[in-house]
């Protein structure tokens, strides 16, 4: 493992390097931070512009099409014209909206999603630790903010004014309610094997070598010590940020698109952004908690945590192009009756595990 | 198969005889009720009195087996107005018979026939909307099709087609102004789907009331793309005027089916003979438009249960594609085709015919491999299935009573096609079979659909096959049929073929010039869009749209 130096200090160094600047500490420190959660907001935003042209490239591939091919090489320029048209267009404020929290939902669901971003170890880069810090509570601090998005949903169903809206809002909650439990569940599993909540704990455990198959190590990711575990988080991490099958709270055929049926121009580039940086915050969930965090062989750390994350993005792809749409009871069904059960079941086994022969 | 309980056959086959029906018997047991005889091409007419509709019709239903209601056409005379019940037996629909129902002038009123035939009650909307009819105690009378502030019945004959309908927005009812919430139960919401929603299909206003997310009422509001279609085809002349409407009713890919329909009715009202070279071709293209307008309810059916432009929607359309551009090369057109002639077919098949023989058996040889990823990913997926079986379940009795006929039907175990029942074309020549499916639910339809592939493909490979053996010397692709056609005046003639969503009928009446006096469609959708309601009742909106997506309505046929 490289350096551990969590990315603000790094900054902070390099800042009291300057001559002239340093002098107050906890002013440097301050500035630093914002600096670095700066630094790693942005490589976050700049994935989900990505997804701006990728999204399109990846569901055209699955359904036979071609897609964006005009817009500059490979359609790429469609990023930055999309971003002028979205940002462009009129903001249409629908009479009998509940003003304050129909213009905070979409800050809060972007927002939520991005402060998980925090404590991910995101591997480093040019020997600079991409973490902005390493609280000992890491992963349940990132479970929290996630859950933090269900409180926006249902303000932007419920403020919007809107039958669809809010039917979309109610059943986000529901949704939301039903899969975190065994979300969380199934990752304090990891948490029992790794002893730890602090992320790079979690990580620097993953790092030992699980089994040698012929010269190849095998590293002891989450994903191979427990795949119960992994393909029950993978499952409620669907439903957690909305994909088919479990893309109820939007389904567009039936309610139109739920909770942000009413949002346009900014506000809706918001909720896009905001759904598909929960996608990422998913995907570097799984990838700290069962794929080993940044490891790989040679490529930075980083490279590889972001091909981990984009692994899971098309994965929700996947199953959203190929996977029919569950029904709200049948969802909860599953939640409830199902997930929750196996996620128990799977908590307890682990405990014996970790107990018995570790 | 069919799930119906073997009805006791002594009492309903009143005046069957070895052959074809026997209207005196019926007319017998009628009794008094009939105060004269009409005779249509299709069948005979009795003539009733109007206080005694429900009585002659449930004396027929019960007792003589007629049990589908096929249509109800309306229409005004100089002297009076008149409603014509079409009444079949789903069990042998050539077994027909008209009920032909009379009333004054200065008070066009009739009983309603909606407590014998649920199916009657749209139907009779229908005519009073347009004509302008009173169906007494009927439980809805109200407009249809057009809003519900128009002034006036165009299809009357007083009606002043100069004077536009202006109907300003205030005057038009607010959906929202009627309470649908019952004082018991306050806890439902009102939303209306449609007419601009994902998933409606086109123009479709669902007016839906919501137990939480179960549906507890819902009313469809259609109307939003009728086009005056009937009204359109007695401006036109039989000969070449009218043909090219057919091809807008049902617009996604079933055009030559539709055309057929014309075809077919006016072949018969005026006596023309198809040559058999030419019915073979019509088979073979009419199965190719089943073909393509199957494909696409199924991807749409996807579209609605998946939730996106999945994959299954685009592979449908990628496979579509293939038997829209054979449609193209043997048409001219990929849309509004335009083929059919009275008395044949526009054209004969493209030169060179080996090549379009081997487009064709290229598109038949690849077809099984398709479909065999359909059921791989469609309705072998578990997901799938949870989401659509034992979902907008409609029993064999309510799809009768609600008139029910295609896929729509034959997915409730309704053992009814008329491409067997009531033979034309080329195919009682050929080796084919009806499918059906007991499931009675949305996955029933679906199937029966893909499995109607798999039929239409066996009938479009004979068809080639008869066409690349037919003598060159022997190829005559169009009757010999007068320029201006003038059937006989007051020939009437209710003629139906199996479009692509079921039956589409067609009743023209004659009046010794070249344009029909009255021309009336029987869509299928219209009457399949009907039992939406008792589909859904009760179930989940998701299921709802499910249901909706199976009928496989398109707007363009419900609205004409």
């Amino acid at each position: 493992m490289q350096s551990q130096t969590p990315l603000p200090d790094f900054i902070a160094g390099l800042l009291d390097a300057i001559p002239g600047v340093s002098g107050d500490a906890q002013l440097t420190f301050i500035v630093a931070a914002i600096l670095a959660g700066a630094i790693v907001g942005s490589l976050m935003l700049t994935q989900t512009a990505l997804v701006i042209w990728a999204k399109r490239k990846i569901t055209a591939a699955f359904t036979d099409r071609i897609a964006i091919n005009r817009v500059g090489p490979a359609g790429l320029l469609i990023i930055p014209a999309d971003a002028l048209r979205l940002l462009s267009k009129e903001l249409i404020v629908p009479e009998g909206v509940d003003r304050p929290a129909w213009d905070l939902a979409p800050l809060v669901l972007a927002a939520s999603a991005l402060f998980g971003f925090a404590v991910i170890p995101m591997g480093s880069l040019l020997g600079i630790n991409f973490q902005v810090a390493d609280p000992e509570t890491g992963l349940a601090y990132v479970f929290a903010t996630a859950s933090m998005a269900s409180i926006g949903l249902v303000m932007a169903g419920y403020a919007s004014n809107n039958k669809y809206s809010f039917l979309g809002g109610l059943r986000a909650v529901a949704q939301n309610l039903a899969y975190e439990i065994p979300l969380i569940l199934t990752g304090m599993s990891v948490v029992l094997f790794a002893g730890t909540l602090q992320t790079s704990g979690i990580v620097a455990a993953q790092s030992e070598t699980l089994i040698n198959l012929g010269g190849l190590a095998i590293p002891s990711w989450y994903a191979f010590v427990n795949p119960f575990a992994f393909v029950l988080f993978l499952i409620a991490n669907l439903a957690e940020v909305g994909r088919n099958p479990f893309d109820i709270p939007e389904a567009p055929t039936e309610i139109v698109a739920g909770y942000q049926t009413e949002y346009s121009s900014v506000y809706f580039v918001l909720m896009y952004l905001g759904e598909f940086i929960h996608i990422f915050l998913g995907g570097a969930i799984i990838a700290t908690i069962f794929l080993g965090g940044p490891a790989g062989p040679v490529l930075p750390g980083l490279i590889w945590f972001l091909i981990k994350i984009w692994g899971v993005f098309l994965f929700t792809q996947w199953a959203r192009s190929a996977v029919p749409r569950v029904r709200i009871d049948q969802l909860i069904e599953i939640g409830w009756k199902g997930m929750l059960v196996l996620s128990f079941a799977n908590l307890l086994l682990t405990a014996v595990i970790v107990g018995v022969i570790v | 198969m069919s799930l119906e309980e073997p009805e006791p056959s002594t009492q309903l086959d009143v005046g069957v005889s070895e052959d074809g029906l026997n209207y005196d018997q019926i007319e017998a047991l009628l009794g008094d009720s009939v105060i004269g005889r009409e005779s249509h091409v299709n069948a005979e007419g009795f003539v009733i009195r109007p206080d005694d509709v429900q009585a002659v019709l449930s004396t027929l239903k019960t007792e003589a087996g007629f049990d589908f209601c096929s249509c109800v056409t309306a229409q005004e005379y100089q002297d009076r107005y008149e409603s014509i019940y079409h009444l079949k037996k789903y069990d042998d629909p050539t077994q027909e018979v008209s009920v032909v129902v009379p009333s004054p002038r200065d008070d066009p009123h009739n009983q309603t026939a909606q407590p014998v035939y649920e199916t009657a009650a749209w139907h009779e909307r229908e005519a009073y909307d347009l004509v302008g009819i009173d169906y007494e105690e009927h439980p809805d009378l109200r407009r249809i099709l057009l809003p519900e502030t128009w002034q006036g019945h165009p299809l009357s004959l007083d009606y002043n087609q100069e004077k536009p309908q202006i109907v300003t927005l205030r005057e038009h009812a607010n959906p929202l102004q009627d309470d649908k919430r019952s004082p018991d139960d306050p806890d439902t919401m009102f939303v209306n789907i449609g007419p601009h929603h994902p998933a409606t299909h086109g123009v479709l206003h669902v007016k839906t009331t919501l137990d939480g997310e179960q549906i507890a009422d819902i009313e469809p509001d259609i109307g939003y793309l009728h086009r005056c279609e009937e009204q359109m085809c007695q401006q036109g002349t039989y000969r070449h005027q009218i043909m090219p409407y057919p091809d807008r009713w049902d617009y996604v890919s079933a055009g030559i089916l539709n055309e057929w329909a014309y075809a077919r009715a006016a072949e018969d009202l005026a006596d023309i003979e198809v040559p058999e070279y030419a019915q073979v071709i019509r088979t073979m293209s009419a199965e190719l438009c089943r073909i393509a307008s199957h494909a696409l309810a199924m991807g749409t059916f996807a579209l609605d249960v998946f939730g996106d432009f999945t994959a299954v929607f685009q592979y449908a359309f990628r496979d579509r594609e293939v038997v829209q551009s054979i449609l193209e090369d043997l048409t001219g057109q990929r849309l509004m085709f335009n083929y059919l002639r009275l008395g044949g077919v526009a054209w004969d098949l493209p030169e060179p015919r080996e090549e379009f023989f081997e487009k064709v058996r290229d598109m038949l040889d690849e077809l099984p491999g398709k479909l065999e990823e359909y059921h791989d990913l469609v309705t072998g997926n578990e997901i799938f299935q949870m989401r659509c079986v034992d979902t907008g379940v409609l029993t064999p009795e309510k799809a009768k009573e609600f008139g029910c006929t295609g896929p729509v039907a034959r997915g409730s175990g309704v053992d009814y096609d008329l491409r067997r029942d009531d033979p034309y074309g080329y195919y009682d020549e050929l080796d084919w079979n009806v499918v059906t499916e007991d499931g009675c639910d949305n996955f029933s339809r679906v199937l029966v659909r893909l499995r109607e592939l798999e039929e239409s493909a066996r009938i479009i490979e004979q068809c080639i096959d008869l066409l690349e053996e037919w003598p060159e010397d022997d190829r005559e692709i169009q009757a010999n049929v007068p320029r201006t056609l003038r059937p006989d005046p007051d020939r009437e003639i209710y003629r139906a073929v199996e479009g692509a969503k079921g039956e589409l009928g067609i009743y023209i009446r004659s009046d010794g010039t070249d344009k029909p006096a009255r021309f009336k469609i029987r869509s299928p959708c219209f009457s399949n869009l009907h039992s939406l309601a008792t589909m859904s009742e009760g179930e989940y909106v998701p299921d709802m749209i499910a249901s909706l997506g199976s009928l496989d309505i398109v707007l363009g046929e419900v609205d004409r």
